[in-house]
């Protein structure tokens, strides 16, 4: 106990030191300077953050620090990829070893005001759902009092279920399981009647059964995840910039503009369509970038829609749907803020 | 009156329940109860084991293809082992630039090898500093940018062949430290000792986990304001101090092993302090530690797997993220661990046979 005092007040003292220290350097310069941006990433999660057999990384997480680099230094190639563990993740952040941490990470109050850290917008709402066994015939988590449930041992979704069930007056039965891939296998053999997950990672379990279209996903969303990119505190230009990229995606998808008629646009669109894409206005100037910033991010990487289809939707092996991240007038709640 | 000759009778054939297949299956299978049903117990389970896996393994495994879909049998998906190879030997290093992690397994082969070729006297004056130098001049080589070749970032490196160049390269300077530290540990010096003394105990008494955590985790957060350490650094660092207290360890109990009589042989020449320890004391040292000194090799190569829990992308961390991929999650994970286990195991155990050579190579008897 008295080691591990020890230890939190040496790691709370080097966090002051770092914190002080993030605020002499800017990123946006450092990131100019040595023409990359260092993206702090998952080891490995399917549509999110992965890695390929040629060693290359694509995912939703992954298009931020694309679309980063591409607003920044114009080529969305100009990424340093950095695997980090969940528990790394933000010492990496903090310590300046990466500029940005897109690595699947819920946006909650604790983090955004304790660690130093600012959450520069939401890519992905998640939360915890349920799979169960088409032969079961259940529709909806309502009918599952007294069912068993497969849980992985120590994630935020054993509390979101205890709670969800206690408000529900249901009772089930918790089978906890040390890894995903065990937690799948209790599901397949039948040990338990549904399994509770976060809804990305239920649809990636998913096709790890031997028989994917035996079992259903559940439309019920117990609990809030927003995921979404995380930069240092004290540094509002760049805090600026991540923001704006993921807004750029969002309003891309909402006006229309795609990586496929972007250079049409450019000169022909609507006015809202020019403004965005930097034919008029001045908004990149604003940034600090070139007025092109947009244009480049959705010219290289896509809309929201585009990246979104690419890595989880109907394109990829995953197939989740929009959901809640559809655009707000089609029935989500992506919304991003005015781009004027 | 004759006398009556002596003749012996034909020897007998040895009974058939001491010689040939019959004793030796009664000896060594059915001489005891215990033994009978141990024997019956592990014949059935193999019986019953053995031709469900060769079929998995071997006969309905799928072995050609290049994408999730063409493992259609039922057997094990070796497409996938096939498919990601290239990254789970060389990781993400540029496909341009591998002859460079080629090169480098190819010194280090030919450094091993030249402590064995060359002849005694070239042994001392080459290997020794070749062994040395091995490690900087990989890393050169790897990273590239101060050579003219194309600069390798560090986070590029990654798969078994990290493993093995990681292992290598911090045994390698792990060896002099270590010898330093039990040197220390045995001086009269009040200073040298407690330094010695702490920094093994440190080492050795703490987890290698911790340590990998510690240097990842918290150690980033000390240094000052633009400045970070590469995490590959920090580990190398981490591995070699860990490693140089168990070398001082093994090195301590290989002085412990020679006679004071050697000692005192060479005050009475009139040798120093490091004329003593480095000519006479020091290769008798080394040879009474060889087998400790190779088990401690196997220790640090197999540590190295130890690095997935900080996401160096080592041959464990490859095989992990190769299976949370989106278009190979149907479930390769008793493949990709299988694999690891068996390329660990042929290694260790032909560092194991090498050893066992060395060993007899060395072998001057001090045994009787």
């Amino acid at each position: 106990m008295k080691i591990k005092n020890i230890a939190m007040t040496l790691a709370a003292a080097g966090l002051v030191f770092s914190a002080q220290a993030s605020i002499a350097a800017s990123t946006l310069e450092s990131v100019k300077k040595n023409g990359v941006v260092s993206c702090g990433v998952s080891t490995g999660l399917a549509g999110f953050s992965q890695k390929d057999e040629k060693g290359q990384w694509s995912g939703l997480d992954v298009d931020v620090c694309r679309g980063v680099a591409a607003a920044v230094l114009g080529d969305a190639s100009k990424v340093q990829y950095k695997p980090l563990t969940a528990k790394e993740r933000f010492t990496a952040l903090q310590s300046g070893e990466i500029d940005i941490l897109s690595r699947n990470t819920t946006w909650t109050h604790t983090r955004d005001t304790s660690l130093g850290l600012n959450f520069a917008g939401v890519i992905y709402y998640d939360g915890a759902g349920f799979m169960v066994s088409k032969k079961l015939g259940v529709k909806s988590a309502t009918e599952l009092d007294g069912a068993n449930a497969c849980i992985q041992a120590g994630t935020s979704t054993e509390l979101a279920i205890s709670d969800y069930f206690r408000e529900n007056k249901m009772k089930y039965k918790a089978i906890t399981f040390d890894t995903s891939d065990q937690t799948r296998a209790g599901f397949e053999s039948g040990r338990c009647d549904f399994l509770v997950s976060d809804q990305s990672q239920l649809y990636a379990l998913r096709i790890g059964l031997k028989d994917p279209a035996g079992a259903l996903v559940l439309p019920e969303v117990i609990s809030k995840e927003p995921l979404g990119p995380v930069v240092r505190q004290n540094d509002d230009e760049w805090f600026n910039i991540v923001k704006w990229v993921v807004n750029a995606s969002i309003e891309g998808e909402y006006q229309g503009v795609t990586s496929a008629n972007a250079d049409d646009l450019k000169d022909k669109g609507k006015p809202g369509q020019k403004r965005l894409l930097g034919t008029e206005g001045d908004l990149g100037e604003k940034l600090g970038l070139s007025s092109d910033w947009a244009y480049q991010v959705i010219k290289q990487v896509g809309n929201y829609s585009e990246s979104f289809e690419r890595n989880v939707g109907q394109a990829s092996p995953l197939k989740i749907s929009r959901g809640l991240n559809a655009q707000w007038n089609k029935g989500g709640i992506l919304y991003s803020p005015a781009m004027r | 009156m004759s006398a009556k000759e002596f003749k012996p009778l034909p020897a007998q054939p040895a009974p058939v329940t001491t010689t040939g297949p019959v004793a030796w299956v009664r000896d060594n299978l059915f001489s005891s109860a215990f033994n009978i049903a141990a024997t019956i117990i592990i014949a059935a389970s193999l019986v019953a084991a053995l031709p469900g896996m060769i079929d998995w393994l071997f006969i309905s495994a799928n072995w050609s293809g290049v994408t999730q879909d063409e493992c259609v049998k039922d057997g094990a998906c070796w497409v996938f082992i096939s498919a990601w190879s290239q990254q789970i030997f060389y990781g993400s290093y540029p496909t341009d630039e591998i002859w460079r992690v080629n090169l480098s397994l190819l010194l280090l082969t030919a450094v091993i090898a030249s402590s064995f070729l060359l002849s005694d006297r070239l042994r001392n004056k080459i290997s020794i500093p070749a062994f040395l130098l091995l490690p900087f001049v990989c890393l050169l080589l790897l990273d590239g940018s101060m050579i003219g070749l194309p600069p390798v970032t560090t986070d590029l490196w990654g798969g078994f062949s990290l493993n093995v160049l990681l292992a290598a390269a911090s045994i390698i300077i792990a060896f002099p430290f270590g010898f330093l530290w039990a040197l220390g540990r045995r001086s009269e010096m009040p200073f040298a000792r407690s330094v010695s003394v702490t920094c093994i105990e440190f080492f050795r008494g703490t987890p290698i986990l911790a340590l990998f955590f510690m240097g990842s985790v918290m150690l980033p957060l000390f240094f000052p304001a633009g400045v970070t350490v590469d995490k590959l650094l920090r580990v190398w660092i981490i591995l070699i101090l860990f490693m140089s207290a168990y070398m001082a360890e093994v090195f301590r109990s290989g002085f412990q092993a020679i006679p004071n009589g050697q000692y005192e042989a060479a005050d009475s020449i009139g040798l120093g302090y490091w004329q003593k320890t480095l000519l006479i004391i020091f290769p008798q040292v080394i040879k009474v530690s060889m087998p400790n000194i190779l088990a401690t090799f196997v220790m640090v190569f197999k540590n190295t797997v130890f690095l997935l829990v900080i996401a160096v992308p080592e041959m464990l961390q490859v095989i992990m993220s190769a299976l949370s991929n989106s278009n190979w999650l149907g479930g390769h994970a008793i493949e990709g661990y299988l694999f690891v286990g068996f390329i660990f195991w042929a290694c260790c155990f032909s560092m194991s046979l090498l050893a066992t050579t060395i060993e007899k190579k060395l072998d001057t008897s001090h045994k009787n």
